[in-house]
């Protein structure tokens, strides 16, 4: 074993009823390095490292750090040992300072219950009893920042944040950095991050990556978990891959191409390389001329959009997220009115129209947030495998509903897009699916009504290797059965492989079309950064605008 | 000594957690009210052996406390159905005031006979009670306007149009109370088996159909939907705005009912303060009921038993009726709790001396 190992994991095992979710997993991480966790969605990443973070205990296996076996039976002894954790969904309370929240974890009792401080109103005795301790730090908190302290360790890692500016003021990107800042100050030395780049924008992403980079200059340890394998290239040393409970082994990232961990982490051969057949475009399925739409600030989202889709065509639109493309999908997808313009579906007008109409028109959408629009978390499988197509004649005669058909048809669903974690369509919840699953759910809801036009935005965020090769070639196939579809997508691979035609939008408009055999990949990015203007000079001092509006603030 | 107290999420909830909070919240309830009948000098056994004795197996006790039902049922109903869209209808009690004087007045002033006038009546309170919740359901599908604010206000102006009207136009009968005329006999609901009137039919049926409604039919899929994330359902072409409209006007319908119920089956007249607030006690009904409409109606059976209990034990021991109110009240805060334990795990952790660690045999030697 090398000198340089910091944490070694050794024969972890867990079972949850049903699952075994950690086979005898083993795990062994250096110093200062970055070492990735790779897997697919249910592989039994985040459940080991929710035992490194004392959030479950194993069944079975030790833990050493430095050489030290740890004992974890809470996040707090975790922290205590050393071991941080950021989590996919931010932990953060908008309305507090970036200082306050830093410190908001550690409990520190209000000033007048410290045993050190000297100028409580409370006689010693009471403040050192151990019961108003523990209460103390259960029940008061101190709010009596050390913001200097937490401005200098900001700065000291090169993170350019202001620690006084409330949380709601920052933008995702800088909101992750506050949770690995929460992490810094508890005087961590390993760092996981679970999924860190699922909520960021390429750009976005691009930063924390440098900001990883500083840290293990400092000497951390960084877990980094992902699904992505571009990732794994761009900043792991070394990899671990999990399939199915196992650690299907470790490897250099030098060492192994991208096709190799994909095998390892889905088990067979991975496509990157999709076959596109030719398909013949038939007629428009969508007709948009000028169209205009705010987004929900009542700015100026959409500025005259024309836009034509015909049957069997990939339309792909490319850009920085923020610059309209949201809005641009719900216009189409009609729960989001238009202030000008005009929307033709089928040939026909339907513009200011109910969702209803659309949906009733042929119109599907795979929205980008599946827990905002996509689905109702807390409904069963078959409540959201069915919350378009219920109103079928098929599913009885109006006023009423046959449940049972509901459930046969939910459960088609659930087979033919290999839909994994149900165990009853009428008793497991949409939220208890994970990412890729649910976004299959969606998906398959969405196509198997066969629809004319389909929009799709981001359909394989956050999705694992395995389910994004589904979700791609579902999306030609349904091509190939005619139907016109908008593909709005942040990743340029995506929108290259996919698409026959590519637009690019920027600040609420078209500013550029090609095809995917003309393109030029570094065009396009000049475009979607504005920079493809005849007057130029001007983008380079208007950055687009950056991922704000889209911040979570849940 | 150290003491550590716990407060952990729990990953799952266990099923006899699940399915015994209700079971457990009313049994911790009467628990701790039995410190009230202690202090009281009652013993709580032979109360509580009263309280439902007599409502349940004798017949008189039973007939009451079915009377009782009916209102407690179809409030009950007025707060579920708006509850499974997400709203929160805490105005049953103005809805069932509106119904109860619509009713009335076509029960005083139109003369037709029984098998007419009393459904008329009730149509008439339906609607009434379906327009006074209409008001906040519009207010809140359009314009976003907190529901259970203003079906909360509309209660007090409802009682004050009762006040007025119970003291000028619709005053009648012998004195100057806040009551009105007497009924006649076509106006009075009939009785069935047992005597107790056919309004419990009528609460039987509502929960029929409502249960019907929530499981069997298009419109129950979508206020199931709407109630769990109405973004989604818009998105999937659903009316959030025909949904919330829906669910409180057929809530308010069905407090109405219970109102007319009440003074055409059991009262014979409207009298001001007729009903010790069926309308609020729907809200826990509701929440204890929240899973399915027979679930509201065993609900509204247990506080009827409440209701009449108490009334038989201050009879028999002279307890104030005001301790009735303290069970429901209790019930309420257990639910609250219930609610808490059920997602949180608490644990105290009291150790003596100074911490030990057992010592750890040492494995692995490297």
């Amino acid at each position: 074993m090398s000198e340089h190992t910091t944490l070694r994991m050794e024969g972890i095992l867990k079972e949850f009823p049903g699952v075994v979710a950690n086979d005898h997993v083993n795990l062994s991480v250096e110093r200062g390095e970055i070492h990735g966790l790779l897997g697919e969605n249910g592989a039994g990443k985040s459940t080991l490292m929710k035992i490194l973070y004392g959030l479950y205990s194993q069944d079975d296996g030790d833990i050493y750090l430095d050489g030290e076996r740890l004992d974890l039976e809470s996040p707090q002894d975790a922290i205590d040992a050393g071991i941080g954790m950021v989590h996919q969904h931010f932990m953060l309370i908008p309305r507090l300072t970036v200082a306050e929240n830093v410190v908001l974890g550690e409990r520190e009792p209000a000033t007048a219950f410290r045993s050190d401080a000297e100028d409580s109103w409370l006689p010693a005795a009471v403040r050192n009893n151990s019961l108003v301790q523990s209460l103390a730090g259960q029940f008061s908190l101190g709010l009596d920042v050390p913001e200097q302290r937490i401005q200098d360790l900001a700065d000291q890692y090169g993170f350019d944040i202001d620690v006084s500016a409330k949380i709601w003021e920052l933008d995702v990107g800088q909101q992750q950095r506050v949770e690995i800042l929460k992490a810094l100050y508890r005087d961590v030395d390993l760092l996981i991050l679970d999924e860190p780049t699922a909520v960021l924008t390429p750009t976005e992403a691009e930063r924390l990556f440098d900001s990883l980079e500083r840290l293990t200059d400092e000497g951390l340890s960084i877990i980094f978990i992902t699904h992505k394998l571009t990732e794994v290239d761009a900043i792991v040393d070394r990899v671990t891959v999990l399939r199915e409970g196992q650690n299907v082994g470790t490897a250099e990232v030098s060492s192994v191409t991208r096709a190799e961990l994909a095998e390892m982490m889905v088990g067979r051969e991975v496509l990157f390389e999709i076959d596109r057949d030719a398909v013949d475009l038939g007629e428009p399925v969508l007709r948009a001329r000028g169209v205009e739409a705010t987004n929900n600030r009542n700015i100026e989202a959409l500025s005259g959009v024309d836009l034509t889709v015909r049957q069997g065509e990939i339309v792909g639109i490319a850009g920085v997220s923020g610059n309209g493309q949201k809005e641009l999908a719900e216009v189409m997808a009609g729960i989001r009115d238009v202030t000008a313009g005009e929307l033709l579906v089928n040939g026909e007008d339907i513009t200011g129209a109910k969702p209803k109409t659309f949906v009733d028109s042929g119109v599907s959408f795979v929205p980008e947030d599946r827990l905002q629009y996509g689905c109702a978390e807390d409904l069963s499988v078959m409540h959201n495998a069915t919350m378009k197509d219920f109103r079928d004649g098929r599913f009885g005669d109006r006023p009423f509903l046959d449940y049972g058909k509901l459930r046969d048809y939910a459960e088609t669903l659930v087979d033919e897009f290999d839909v994994r974690g149900v165990s009853d369509v009428t008793e497991t919840k949409a939220g208890d699916l994970s990412g890729g699953n649910l976004q299959k759910l969606i998906l398959a809801r969405e196509i198997y009504r066969d629809p004319d036009l389909l929009i799709a935005n981001q359909p394989t965020r956050g999705v694992d290797v395995g389910a994004i090769e589904f979700i791609r070639e579902t999306l030609l196939e349904q091509r190939k059965a005619g139907t016109g579809i908008i593909l709005l997508s942040e990743d340029l691979d995506e929108i290259f492989d996919l698409s026959d035609r590519i637009l690019v939008v920027y600040e609420g408009e078209f500013v550029y079309e090609t095809t995917p055999a003309e393109a030029d990949r570094e065009r396009i990015g000049l475009e979607m950064t504005g920079g493809g203007d005849d007057d130029g000079g001007e983008a380079e001092t208007s950055p687009p605008p950056s991922g704000v509006t889209q911040g979570s603030e849940s | 000594m150290n003491v550590a107290v716990t407060v952990d999420a729990r990953e799952d909830i266990p099923v006899w957690l699940a399915y015994g909070t209700p079971v457990f919240t009313v049994l911790a309830a009467l628990a701790v009210s039995a410190i009230a009948l202690v202090v009281l000098d009652v013993n709580p056994v032979a109360a509580y052996a009263t309280m439902f004795v007599e409502t349940l197996f004798t017949e008189f006790g039973l007939r009451e406390t079915l009377t009782k039902a009916v209102p407690l049922i179809l409030t009950g109903l007025a707060v579920y159905l708006p509850l499974k869209a997400g709203l929160f209808n805490i105005g049953a009690e103005g809805q069932l005031v509106a119904g109860a004087l619509a009713g009335t007045w076509i029960g005083l002033n139109v003369s037709l006979p029984g098998l007419a006038l009393v459904p008329l009546m009730f149509v008439a309170a339906a609607v009434a009670g379906g327009i006074w919740a209409g008001i906040p359901a519009y207010l809140r599908a359009k314009w976003d306007v907190n529901e259970i604010i203003t079906s909360l206000l509309l209660t007090f102006v409802a009682l004050e149009i009762q006040s007025y009207l119970l003291r000028g136009p619709m005053q009648g009968g012998t004195g100057n109370f806040p009551q009105s005329e007497r009924f006649s006999e076509a106006a009075m609901i009939p009785e069935l088996l047992g005597g107790v009137h056919a309004g419990l039919l009528v609460a039987v049926v509502m929960v029929a159909l409502t249960y019907v409604l929530m499981t069997k039919t298009r419109l129950g899929f979508e206020i199931t939907f709407v109630g769990s994330n109405d973004e989604a359902a818009q998105q999937a072409g659903m009316s959030k705005f025909y949904v919330y409209l829906f669910v409180f006007v057929v809530g308010g319908a069905f407090a109405a009912m219970g109102g007319i119920s009440e003074i055409a089956g059991a009262q014979g007249r409207y009298r001001a303060g007729f009903e010790p607030g069926y309308g609020f006690t729907a809200i826990p009904i509701a929440l204890l009921g929240r899973n399915s409409a027979f679930k509201v109606m065993l609900a509204g059976l247990f506080f009827a038993v409440l209701f009449v209990g108490g009334s038989s034990m201050e009879v028999a021991f002279g307890v104030p009726a005001a301790l009735v109110e303290i069970i429901q009240a209790l019930v309420i805060l257990f639910l609250i709790t219930a609610e808490f334990f059920k997602s949180y795990r608490v644990g105290i952790d009291i150790k003596r001396g100074p911490t030990e660690t057992p010592a750890q045999p040492q494995r692995g030697d490297d």
